[in-house]
C-alpha cells in the first residue's frame, strides 16, 4: 500500500528515490499511466539518474509521499527505459497541455494532476485547472496561501475530477474534453464551433472528425468560412459529403464555394444527385444577391387542393425543409400564383381550397436583386421570409429573415462565392 | 503572366502579419536610437542595418515557421514543452519590459503631442481612453485595419529623408563598408540597433499573429516572403530616419536625446515640413505601439495561463486578461502624466529586462523548431542550424554586454 491519502503530482517530480539503504537510486522524472478501472492509474514511475531514465514498476515502490519515496529495490537494479511515444506519461502528455472545458466553452490548461491511493494504487483523480495548481509549481502555494489568509481571503480550488475526461485520441494527448462524446452532441452548435475555432486546427480537425454526421453538419454551418473549408479538408470525401448532405442546400453551397474545386467537384460526385443539383443551382449565383442568400428547399402546392390536404402533405414535406414560414402556392408551370402563412393555413377552413384563402398581393424578388434591397423589404413589410422568382414568374427559392440577419450583421471574413 | 497575379492575389491574403510586426518594431525607443545614432554619428553606422536585416529575418522566419506549422503561440510551445516554471518567469521579464515599452510610447506620444502644440495633460488621457476603448468595445478587424492604415504613414520617414537631399554616395559607401570606430559610445550604439530591432515580444507577436490567421503549411513560402519584405521595410524606415538626421544634423554637431529632440532639432534646419512629418510619424508609431504591446502582452499571459483572453470578452468574462490590459494602460499613461516619476530608470530597467530575456528566448526557439515532435517534416536544415545559432550566439552576446554597459556605464 504505497499511496495512503492524496497528493499532487508536482510534490513528487523532482523528488528523491531512495532504496533500503538511504541511496538515491534517481529522481522523479515521470510517471507511466495505465488504463485503470474505474480511473488510470500509475503503473510505474520514471527515474531521472546520471542523464539516464530508469523505470521503476509501481510494485516496487515501498513508500510514496510528498515526503519520502522509496523502493525496495537496491541501486543498479533498476532497467533502463527508453522514452516511447505510445506510452502516457502524465507531465510529459498532461501537464501544461490545453483542455476544453466544454461546461464553460472555454479553454484552460493543466496545471496539475491530483492523485489518491486506491486499493493500494495510486489514481489520477482530477486535474487542477487553477491558480492553485500555478502556484504549487512555482513553489510558492503554502507562502501564497498564509500571505492572503492575512488579508482573509483564499485561493479557491479549482479541480476537474478525471471522471469528466475525455481524452480525443490516444495519440492526440495535447487536448482533452471534459464531458464524454455523447455529451458534446448535445453542446449547442454554435457553442461547439467557438470550441473548434479556438483550438489549433489539428485538434480541433480531431474533435469534428468524432461527431456524428447530422451534429458535424450543424457545426459547421455555424463556423467562419475559413475554418470550414479547413475542416472539410480534413476528412474523407466520403465523409465530407454525407455532412454536406444533412446541411442546407444554401449553407451548403456556402462551405463549398471556399473550397478549392478539385475538392468540391469530389464531394459533388459523393453526393446524392439530387441534393448535388439543389446545391450546384445554388453555387452559380452572385454572392451579394437574393440568388445567392436563397435557399431552394421550399414548399409549394397546387392552388386546387384543400387546407385539410394541404396540412396533411405538409406534415410529411416539412421534415426535410428548413425553416418553414410560407407555404407557396403554385400553377401547372410552377409559377407562384398565391403564398399563405403556416397560420392561415391551420387556422383555415379545412374544406376551403387554398386558391381561396391565399394571399396574391405577392411581394418577391428576383435572384438578381441586391441583397440590401432583399432587406430593406423584408424589413418595410415586416415579412418572414420572402419568395426569390425568376422572369418567368417561377418560383426559384426563399430567403428567411435568418438569412437577411446575416447579412444585416455579417460574421467576420464574409464569403466569397465562386463558381465550382 | 495569370500565373504572376494568381500568386500576387495570394499573397496579399497571406501577408500582414510580416509587415505589420516590423512596422511595430519601430515604436517610439526604435526610432529615438535611430535619431541618436544619426544626429551622433552621421552615416558611420549605416552598415549594421544590413547585419541586422539578415539576422531579423533568420529569427523571425523559424517564429514565422512555427506558428504556420503548430497553430500555436511561442507563449504556448514555451509553456507545453518547458512547463510552467520557465513560461512564467518569461512572461514575468515580459510583462515588465512591455509595460517599460508601454511607458515609451506614452512618452513619445506626449512628446509628439507637445511639438504639434497640444498639451500632454489633455492628449495622454484622451490616447490611453481611445485605446482602451478600441480593444474594449471594438472588433479584430477594426483593430487590423486601423494598424495597416497606421503602417502607412511610416512613409513619412522615407520622404523627409529624400527631402533632406543627403550625398547618396557616401550613404551608400557607409552602408556597406564598415567603419568601426573604437569608441564606447559608437559601440553601445551599435548593440542598441540590435537591441531595438530584434525584441523578445516581437517574436512573441509574430507567431501569435500567423497562428491566429490560420495560414496553411503549403502557403508557407508566400509567408517567408512577407517576413522578408516585413523585415526589410522596417529596416528600410531606420535606414532613413538615421540619413535624415545624419545629413541634417550631425554637421551641425547637435546631439539628440531622444526622437522628439530631433524633431525640434529638425525645424529650423529643414523648416516646418520635416518637423511636422518626423512628429506625425512620431506620434503615430508611439500610439501604434501603445496599442499593441499591452494587448499582445494580455495575450500570452493569458494563453499560456489558460486564463480566459479575447477581444471580443467582456470584464466578467476575461478578469485576467482585462485587467491585465488596462493595468498597462492606467499605470503607463499615469507614470507620464505624474511630474517628477522615475521614467528614465524604468526605461533602463525595461531594455535590461529585454536584453536579458532575449537570449533565453531564442535559445527556446531554436530548441522548440527543432523538435521533431512539434515541427514534423519543418525543422531547420543542418545548414540553417549553423545560420541560426550563430546568429542567435552573437545576437545573445551582444544584448547582454549591452545590458551590463547599460549597469555599468563607462562614459
Amino acid at each position: 500500500m504505497p499511496l495512503f491519502g492524496e497528493l499532487f503530482l508536482s510534490e513528487v517530480l523532482k523528488k528523491p528515490v531512495f532504496d533500503p539503504k538511504g541511496e538515491i537510486v534517481g529522481r522523479v522524472h515521470d510517471a507511466l499511466v495505465v488504463k485503470g478501472d474505474p480511473l488510470p492509474k500509475i503503473a510505474a514511475v520514471i527515474l531521472h539518474q546520471r542523464k539516464q531514465l530508469l523505470i521503476l514498476r509501481w510494485e516496487q515502490i515501498n513508500l510514496f509521499s510528498k515526503r519520502v519515496i522509496s523502493t525496495y529495490l537496491n541501486e543498479g537494479e533498476l532497467p533502463s527505459y527508453e522514452l516511447q511515444e505510445t506510452d502516457l506519461l502524465a507531465s510529459r502528455d498532461i501537464l501544461d497541455k490545453q483542455i476544453v472545458d466544454v461546461n464553460g466553452v472555454k479553454i484552460v490548461r493543466a496545471n496539475d494532476i491530483k492523485l489518491e491511493g486506491y486499493e493500494g494504487e495510486a489514481v489520477l483523480i482530477a486535474v487542477d485547472v487553477g491558480m492553485r495548481g500555478i502556484l504549487r509549481r512555482l513553489g510558492i502555494e503554502r507562502g501564497s496561501e498564509s500571505l492572503l489568509k492575512t488579508f482573509n481571503s483564499d485561493i479557491p480550488y479549482n479541480l476537474i475530477a478525471w471522471t469528466y475526461m475525455q481524452p480525443l485520441s490516444p495519440q492526440l494527448n495535447a487536448i482533452a474534453l471534459t464531458v464524454s462524446r455523447q455529451m458534446v452532441s448535445d453542446l449547442h452548435p454554435a457553442d461547439l464551433a467557438e470550441i473548434i475555432s479556438q483550438v489549433p486546427q489539428k485538434e480541433g480537425a480531431a474533435l469534428f472528425e468524432n461527431l456524428d454526421i447530422e451534429t458535424a453538419a450543424d457545426a459547421l454551418s455555424e463556423l467562419e468560412p475559413d475554418k470550414q473549408a479547413e475542416m472539410i479538408k480534413s476528412i474523407e470525401p466520403e465523409k465530407a459529403a454525407d455532412i454536406i448532405e444533412e446541411m442546407n442546400p444554401d449553407d451548403a453551397a456556402d462551405v463549398l464555394s471556399d473550397l478549392p474545386t478539385e475538392v468540391a467537384k469530389e464531394i459533388l460526385e459523393h453526393i446524392e444527385k439530387e441534393d448535388a443539383e439543389d446545391i450546384q443551382e445554388l453555387l452559380h449565383h452572385e454572392e451579394d444577391t437574393a440568388g445567392g442568400l436563397m435557399n431552394n428547399l421550399f414548399i409549394a402546392y397546387p392552388p386546387n387542393i384543400t387546407a385539410r390536404e394541404a396540412l396533411e402533405r405538409f406534415r410529411k414535406d416539412a421534415e426535410e425543409v428548413e425553416p418553414v414560414y410560407y407555404v407557396f402556392v403554385v400553377d401547372q408551370l410552377e409559377k407562384l400564383v398565391g403564398v399563405l402563412s403556416l397560420r392561415e393555413m391551420i387556422l383555415a377552413d379545412p374544406d376551403k381550397l387554398l386558391a381561396d384563402i391565399m394571399q396574391t398581393k405577392l411581394r418577391t424578388v428576383t435572384p438578381e436583386t441586391d441583397e440590401m434591397v432583399v432587406a430593406e423589404l423584408i424589413s418595410k413589410y415586416d415579412l418572414v421570409a420572402v419568395p426569390v422568382v425568376d422572369s418567368d414568374g417561377v418560383c426559384a427559392g426563399v430567403i428567411t429573415v435568418d438569412d437577411i440577419i446575416d447579412v444585416i450583421m455579417p460574421r467576420e471574413g464574409k464569403r466569397k462565392r465562386r463558381k465550382v | 503572366m495569370r500565373g504572376f497575379w494568381k500568386k500576387a492575389l495570394l499573397f496579399l491574403t497571406v501577408m500582414g502579419p510580416g509587415i505589420i510586426t516590423a512596422n511595430i518594431d519601430n515604436d517610439a525607443s526604435g526610432i529615438t536610437t535611430y535619431s541618436v545614432v544619426g544626429a551622433r554619428f552621421g552615416y558611420s553606422l549605416l552598415w549594421t542595418l544590413i547585419p541586422v536585416t539578415a539576422a531579423l529575418i533568420v529569427v523571425q522566419e523559424m517564429v514565422a515557421r512555427m506558428g504556420v506549422v503548430t497553430g500555436k503561440g511561442l507563449a504556448d510551445l514555451i509553456r507545453e514543452e518547458f512547463g510552467v516554471k520557465a513560461a512564467f518567469y518569461l512572461l514575468l521579464g515580459l510583462f515588465i519590459a512591455n509595460f517599460g515599452n508601454t511607458v515609451a510610447n506614452f512618452a513619445g506620444w506626449a512628446a509628439s503631442m507637445q511639438i504639434l502644440g497640444l498639451s500632454k495633460y489633455a492628449m495622454v488621457p484622451i490616447g490611453a481612453a481611445a485605446i482602451w476603448l478600441l480593444v474594449v468595445k471594438g472588433s479584430y478587424r477594426i483593430i487590423e485595419n486601423v494598424l495597416l492604415v497606421a503602417c502607412l504613414i511610416f512613409v513619412g520617414y522615407i520622404i523627409s529623408g529624400i527631402m533632406a537631399k543627403p550625398d547618396w554616395l557616401e550613404v551608400g559607401k557607409s552602408l556597406v563598408v564598415p567603419d568601426i570606430k573604437w569608441d564606447a559610445e559608437y559601440l553601445i550604439l551599435a548593440v542598441g540597433i540590435i537591441g531595438t530591432t530584434i525584441t523578445p515580444w516581437m517574436q512573441f507577436y509574430m507567431q501569435s499573429s500567423i497562428a491566429e490567421k490560420g495560414i496553411k503549411k503549403e502557403d508557407y513560402r508566400l509567408t517567408r516572403l512577407d517576413v522578408i519584405v516585413g523585415c526589410s521595410i522596417t529596416d528600410i524606415v531606420s535606414f532613413f530616419i538615421i540619413v535624415t538626421c545624419a545629413t541634417l544634423l550631425y554637421p551641425h554637431g547637435i546631439r539628440v536625446e531622444d526622437a522628439s529632440e530631433a524633431a525640434i532639432a529638425l525645424q529650423p534646419l529643414a523648416g516646418n515640413y520635416a518637423a511636422l512629418i518626423f512628429s506625425i510619424a512620431l506620434a503615430n508609431a508611439s500610439i501604434l505601439g501603445a496599442i499593441i504591446v499591452p494587448l499582445a502582452t494580455a495575450y500570452y499571459i493569458c494563453e499560456a495561463m489558460g486564463w480566459e483572453a479575447g477581444v471580443n470578452k467582456s470584464f466578467k468574462e476575461a478578469p485576467q486578461f482585462m485587467g491585465i490590459y488596462t493595468l498597462i494602460i492606467g499605470a503607463a499613461a499615469a507614470i507620464i502624466l505624474i511630474p517628477g516619476a522615475p521614467l528614465v530608470d524604468l526605461m533602463v530597467l525595461s531594455a535590461i529586462v529585454n536584453g536579458l530575456m532575449l537570449p533565453f528566448v531564442l535559445v527556446f526557439i531554436i530548441k522548440l523548431i527543432n523538435n521533431k515532435k512539434i515541427m514534423g517534416d519543418y525543422t531547420n536544415s543542418r545548414a540553417y542550424n549553423i545560420i541560426s545559432w550563430s546568429t542567435v550566439t552573437v545576437v545573445a552576446v551582444l544584448t547582454v554586454l549591452f545590458v551590463v554597459a547599460s549597469v555599468f556605464p563607462i562614459a
